[in-house]
């Protein structure tokens, strides 16, 4: 459930991008640029803020009208130890320090739904986090560092599993079975594939998110589209974009079967024109977005 | 015998008539002189079937006031005005308090004290006043049906200082009058046995809420289903069965706020109490939803028509509504909007044209929503709707048109419990 405190868009007069190499940020500077909206995108590169002096160098790069954007995580194909627990935690403590001294116009934080449980089949902005692993503890915590904030208005929003050309963590899903039906003709499934799972196209997280800053919204907002598909559904989505035969391969169940479905009442509530990406329409889009990288 | 209730709100007014409809004096007191004037001329200014009719058939043994020392006259007085709730459901019993003080100021030295309102347990008990003479009594009116239910109570729960003691005469002759069992009990028996008839009922909503939802996945017809549950004798044939949008109106939402206000005080466990509270903000945006995967997120500038926003049929109450609470997300979009009692200005919409009839709502429509069962809605034709519809879309959670009638004329017809072109 999410608050516009600008009931009528309005454009920020800067958004840093923490974060901003990664896949969604590269989308949402890509967006913000296409409507010429002013913004700062820092990546790891320009500045580390898991370094002890991060706090002071962001201030001294934030000023009091930014809209800051928080993408910067360790993912979990770069460790879900605790060592990445506490190295997401410095940088989050980092950038809440730089936030709260330059007092921010607004401060959205990407966090996840690793914060929900994995038993939770049918998940609302209302459904109480409960991580089952240190990465969604991890975005949990870093939730609750940012609501500490007093003074800014902050935003957390939650996606679901992304995908786009370029996606870099190759999670289970449309990227991974995308690159592994270019490569070898064949995905292979989890099982049947029997599991449902949403699955959200990049601009369309990135189009949420502008949404957000242009009514800078505050609250907690699921980035999801509402409608789930089994892997297997997905799998043969992913199969047909390609001329050849691609094989899908079930194997042994390891795991039992879990669903996850979100409801969008509440991003419809917040934004009732809203429109996401059919599953359908998405994946053909990377597909043709691929094909015309070659 | 004289009888007097205080505060004419709808409780009090159906209250009063149904004991006028038994051949009782009544005396019926608030200081709003309006809804006091209105009574004076059996023009009440809540939305009852019959109400009208049967103050007026007993207008010469009644009395309207709002001098409360009238009240001074009666053998019994009810305390007898709505408790308001806030958005939590939780009740304001301030101006009860207030109430019943100043009825107790002007109370006969003999005459009996009954809280007919709905209060928490432990309320009555509280009260300072003489045990013998003070009774709780507990309400089961409908909005919509209240005369018929008030004048036709399946019991009479009291609750009492003393259960096993014998009544005072005067409210003897009173509650005989209604020929129907009488259940004396505890007060706070009768306090909590008030909330536990709710919370069976709201139970029986969230089961048909829950299961209707279901049938619109799996191609099950809820409607189907109703008629075996209803000749189970385990459920019953007035079991509440039809699935909503959630519950409404405020008097449920009340009950189920204070049985988790009471179990979080005791620790005692509400977890299913609060699932229905849920189950209940789920199935609300029902409408909100629909529109929004077939209409809002694909047309420019869509025009909604909506019928109904009253909470309910045969009532004006908007409390909880459905349809408001629909009207209130649809602010970007241009609406035409029509009820039988309820003026459009108070869905308080920027883009609202305030429809004179059910058709001229849905002139030029892309979607119509029929959000309160009214009866005069289901006698709508729906090839009219249609030639009168730009799009096709027909939301009727409450099924009170024929589906195939409406498949027919081309409309895209979607109700609760039935998956859709099914």
């Amino acid at each position: 459930m999410i608050t516009h405190l600008s009931a009528a868009p309005q454009t920020p007069e800067r958004v840093v991008l923490l974060g901003a190499h990664g896949f969604i940020g590269a989308a949402l500077r890509r967006l913000l640029d296409n409507r010429q909206i002013p913004n700062l995108a820092l990546t790891s590169a320009d500045l580390d803020i898991s370094e002890v002096s991060a706090a002071e160098k962001l201030a001294a790069l934030l000023r009091p009208g930014d809209a800051a954007v928080m993408l910067a995580a360790l993912t979990p194909d770069k460790g879900r130890d605790i060592a990445a627990l506490m190295k997401n935690l410095t940088m989050m403590q980092n950038v809440c320090a730089a936030i709260g001294k330059v007092g921010s116009a607004h401060f959205v934080y990407f966090s996840s739904d690793a914060v929900y449980s994995a038993s939770d089949a049918l998940v609302t902005e209302e459904t109480p986090p409960s991580p089952p692993d240190l990465y969604g503890a991890m975005h949990h915590t870093r939730e609750i560092m940012a609501r500490g904030l007093s003074k800014v208005p902050v935003l957390v929003l939650r996606p679901t599993l992304i995908y786009g050309l370029d996606d870099t963590h190759n999670s289970y899903g449309p990227n991974r079975f995308r690159r592994a039906a270019q490569k070898d003709g064949r995905i292979t499934l989890f099982g049947g594939g029997e599991e449902t799972r949403d699955h959200i196209h990049v601009d369309d997280v990135a189009a949420l998110t502008l949404r957000c800053l242009l009514h800078r919204s505050t609250g907690t907002l699921n980035a999801v589209t509402g409608t789930s598909h089994s892997f297997h559904r997905v799998a043969e989505i992913v199969a047909r974009q390609f001329k050849t035969t691609v094989e899908i391969v079930k194997t042994p169940r390891a795991n039992p079967v879990t669903h996850r479905h979100y409801a969008i009442t509440a991003a419809i509530k917040a934004f009732p024109d809203i429109r996401f990406t059919g599953l359908e329409e998405g994946v053909a889009r990377v597909h043709r977005e691929m094909l015309g990288k070659r | 015998m004289r009888v007097g209730f205080a505060g004419m709100t709808h409780l009090g007014v159906n209250s009063a008539a149904a004991a006028l409809a038994r051949g009782f004096e009544v005396v019926g007191y608030d200081p709003d002189r309006d809804a006091i004037a209105g009574l004076q001329r059996s023009e009440p200014n809540i939305v009852e079937p019959g109400l009208p009719e049967v103050l007026q058939q007993h207008a010469g043994q009644a009395r309207f006031t709002v001098d409360i020392a009238d009240l001074s006259a009666c053998d019994l007085v009810y305390i007898a005005s709505d408790v308001p709730t806030d958005d939590a459901g939780a009740s304001d019993l301030s101006g009860i308090r207030k109430l019943i003080d100043a009825v107790s100021a002007v109370l006969g030295q003999h005459a009996m004290l009954v809280v007919l309102c709905q209060v928490p347990p432990g309320f009555t008990r509280a009260l300072a006043l003489p045990r013998e003479r003070l009774f709780y009594q507990v309400e089961t009116l409908v909005f919509g049906q209240a005369v018929e239910r008030a004048m036709h109570p399946e019991r009479i729960i009291l609750g009492c200082a003393d259960p096993a003691a014998t009544r005072p005469r005067a409210l003897e002759e009173f509650l005989s009058a209604f020929a129907c069992p009488i259940l004396p009990m505890r007060y706070e028996s009768a306090e909590l046995a008030k909330i536990a008839i709710n919370c069976c009922l709201v139970s029986s909503l969230s089961v048909a809420n829950t299961l209707a939802e279901l049938c619109e996945s799996l191609g099950a017809a809820w409607s189907e289903i109703v008629p075996a549950l209803r000749l189970d004798r385990r459920i019953g044939q007035h079991a509440y069965l039809a699935p909503g949008l959630g519950i409404a109106g405020g008097n449920l939402e009340r009950d189920l706020a204070t049985v988790c206000r009471f179990a979080d005080e005791h620790g005692t466990d509400a977890g299913v109490v609060r699932a229905w509270m849920a189950n209940s903000r789920h199935r609300r945006d029902w409408a909100l939803n629909e529109l929004h995967a077939r209409v809002l997120s694909k047309l420019k500038d869509p025009v909604i028509a909506v019928l109904g926003l009253a909470y309910k049929q045969d009532t004006r109450s908007t409390k909880n509504s459905p349809s408001l609470a629909l009207l209130a997300q649809l602010g970007l979009f241009r609406v035409r909007v029509f009820d039988p009692v309820v003026p459009a200005s108070e869905a308080a919409h920027p883009r609202c044209h305030a429809a004179t009839s059910e058709l001229d709502a849905c002139e030029g429509a892309d979607a119509l929503a029929i959000m309160t069962p009214w009866a005069q809605f289901g006698r709508l034709d729906p090839s009219q709707i249609a030639r009168r519809l730009r799009g096709r879309l027909l939301l009727d959670p409450y099924a009170v048109l024929k589906a195939s009638a409406c498949r027919a004329a081309g409309l895209d017809y979607r109700t609760l419990g039935l998956r859709a072109g099914t």
